[in-house]
């Protein structure tokens, strides 16, 4: 890819170009998740030390898909990342339930900033493919999606190991962004 | 006019006259660009004799054991195999770009991080940390060859001007509307010029830290600038398929290069700054006359975008990398192709001659970065041990040490 085409990405002034991040928490299964979209091997995944960009296409979209380490150290540095976002995707890893309180105030914090006020944000409550993952209401309520009022939002169970779910995603950032641009 | 002393410029060959005229010490330059090792000496010295009204017959002497000693440091091509010297986990995010001091006693790093660092060579030791940036450092620039000053720019659309001994900050740039992603210094070291994502450049002094000139014209973003050697012309590569060339001290466009058919990736003038190649997602790279602003040739070959060109110290050869994972060595007088370099299994991102102009390096996205022979395009060595994509590379003045920057965090000294 190289540091040239870096730059061609922050650009996007291609019409029919999303740019799309992907935040959340390590091990939420980001990379996972921007693999099978871009179908690619799944099988060896490390954690992210900077940032995978991958451009898929769908519905006659180019979607610019920038996924971005999840680890404590990194998260202040996903500032770098917001501007000119079309599209937020968070992931979630709904069967560690033990940082849902977390992830939610990394969440919170993400829809105050000033960066990325208005734009819409597709929650994806990854791993159904466990036993103990908590369904999708649940990770809604306890995330408190429901008072979101500035933005439009979505919360969509999946599995990135199997794809379940992965497409319907999709389909509803592609249409609220056709809605608003 | 007074001949106060000479200096020896190894690289490219060429001997320095410091003089006296009105009270105040200028030099100037004579290239030997065509010195070769078997070169008659005593001609070399007559030509320079004859034309160059400084060196009168009493100088001959030391003039004729000066190019001697260019000729002695031209044969000792050392055939040096690179091994790994250190691996500096350097940051916390990729790194963006690398580059050396005119000495290379040291070198910096820019990073996604929001910080540049500074690091001693010999030992690997982290001299500095600059920090204050907002966001991803992208363009780093030594004042060459004085390496006194280090100059930033940024993501946060500002640059930043350092002490390269400090590692205070002296100035920050404000101005720029988006990111900025390339600079330079001046030859004199008295301007920084930044090109941005807002489609100008922009001229910065670097003595009071104020804008002294904005380059407007382009209809898309600068991605590549380069000052000539004198500093009275710089050139600005643009997303908007052309180059511009400007006068500094006007801040007039002085040409604009069309020709290519997409971006441009790279805008590079060879040493006497006669010829400007360029590097184009339009799969070509073409040379320009700097004078008429005219193109004198478009090399093609290469199945996709290239990303980079390069020219050696002496401008008689140009290279182009490229997305098909080629590289390419031209004779930039001829045109004509001398050698392909086929091996990387990803893109090629960045190319340059060593000093000596006897080795090529490249840099992949296949995390290895290769060594060639531009003669025959031969790889000599493949460095190995990235974990992922290597961002830039360089060699040192000297051509003993490489440093290769990575998307893996780290950087590698090797030597």
């Amino acid at each position: 890819m190289g540091l040239l085409s870096l730059l061609r990405r922050i650009r996007g002034t291609q019409a029919k170009e999303l740019r799309i991040l992907l935040l959340g928490l390590d091990n939420a299964g980001k990379t996972t998740l921007l693999k099978s979209l871009a179908s690619e091997d799944i099988s060896h995944i490390t954690p992210t030390q900077g940032f995978n960009i991958k451009t898929v296409q769908s519905a006659g979209f180019h979607l610019n898909v920038w996924d971005i380490g999840g680890q404590r150290k990194i998260r202040p540095y996903w500032k770098n990342y917001f501007e000119n976002t079309d599209i937020l995707i968070y992931v979630i890893d709904s069967a560690d339930r033990k940082r849902l309180e977390e992830t939610g105030e990394e969440l919170t914090e993400l829809l105050e900033e000033e960066k990325l006020s208005g734009v819409p944000v597709m929650v994806f409550a990854n791993k159904q493919d466990l036993v103990t993952a908590a369904p999708a209401c649940d990770i809604a309520e306890g995330l408190n999606l429901h008072q979101i009022r500035d933005r439009e939002w979505h919360i969509q169970a999946c599995s990135a190991q199997t794809g379940e779910g992965v497409k319907h995603g999709i389909d509803w950032l592609i249409k609220a962004c056709s809605k608003k641009k | 006019m007074k001949l106060k002393r000479f200096l020896l410029r190894y690289y490219p060959p060429g001997i320095i006259l410091e003089y006296e005229q009105g009270g105040t010490v200028k030099t100037k330059s004579i290239d030997l660009l065509d010195l070769k090792p078997e070169t008659d000496v005593d001609s070399v010295v007559d030509e320079i004799t004859r034309k160059e009204p400084l060196i009168t017959t009493s100088k001959t002497d030391q003039v004729r054991k000066l190019i001697v000693r260019l000729q002695e440091k031209l044969c000792h091509v050392e055939d040096r195999y690179f091994y790994l010297f250190k691996v500096l986990r350097a940051h916390i995010l990729p790194l963006t770009n690398v580059a050396f001091n005119k000495s290379g006693s040291s070198f910096i790093t820019g990073s996604y991080d929001r910080t540049c660092k500074v690091w001693d060579t010999a030992s690997g030791e982290e001299l500095h940390t600059l920090e204050g940036h907002r966001n991803v450092v992208y363009a780093i620039a030594f004042n060459n060859p004085f390496g006194d000053k280090i100059a930033t720019g940024s993501f946060d659309k500002t640059c930043k001007l350092w002490s390269a001994e400090t590692g205070k900050c002296y100035h920050t740039y404000r101005g720029h509307t988006a990111e900025i992603v390339c600079l330079s210094f001046n030859p004199q070291s008295t301007v920084i010029a930044t090109g941005s994502m807002d489609t100008t450049a922009k001229l910065w002094d670097v003595q009071t830290g104020t804008e002294l000139n904005s380059l407007s014209g382009h209809s898309a973003e600068i991605i590549s600038l380069s000052f000539n050697s004198t500093g009275a012309l710089l050139i600005t590569g643009s997303f908007d398929h052309t180059v511009a060339v400007w006068d500094t001290r006007s801040g007039q466009k002085v040409h604009t290069l069309i020709g290519h058919k997409a971006e441009i990736s790279s805008a590079q003038f060879n040493w006497d700054c006669s010829l400007i190649a360029t590097g184009s997602m339009d799969k070509t790279c073409k040379i320009w006359d700097t004078d008429s602003g005219r193109c004198i040739g478009t090399l093609r070959g290469h199945e996709d975008e290239v990303l980079d060109v390069a020219f050696d110290y002496t401008g008689q050869h140009l290279l182009t990398a490229s997305a098909d994972g080629t590289a390419r060595c031209y004779n930039s007088v001829t045109h004509n192709i001398i050698s392909k370099f086929v091996g990387h299994e990803g893109e090629i991102s960045k190319i340059c001659f060593n000093p000596q102009g006897t080795k090529v390096l490249t840099a992949s996205s296949d995390k290895t970065a290769r060594i060639w022979d531009p003669e025959t395009g031969e790889c000599k060595q493949v460095f190995e041990g990235h974990s992922d994509e290597i961002f830039s590379c360089t060699f040192n003045y000297e051509g003993n040490t490489i440093i290769t920057g990575s998307k893996d965090n780290t950087c590698r000294i090797w030597r």
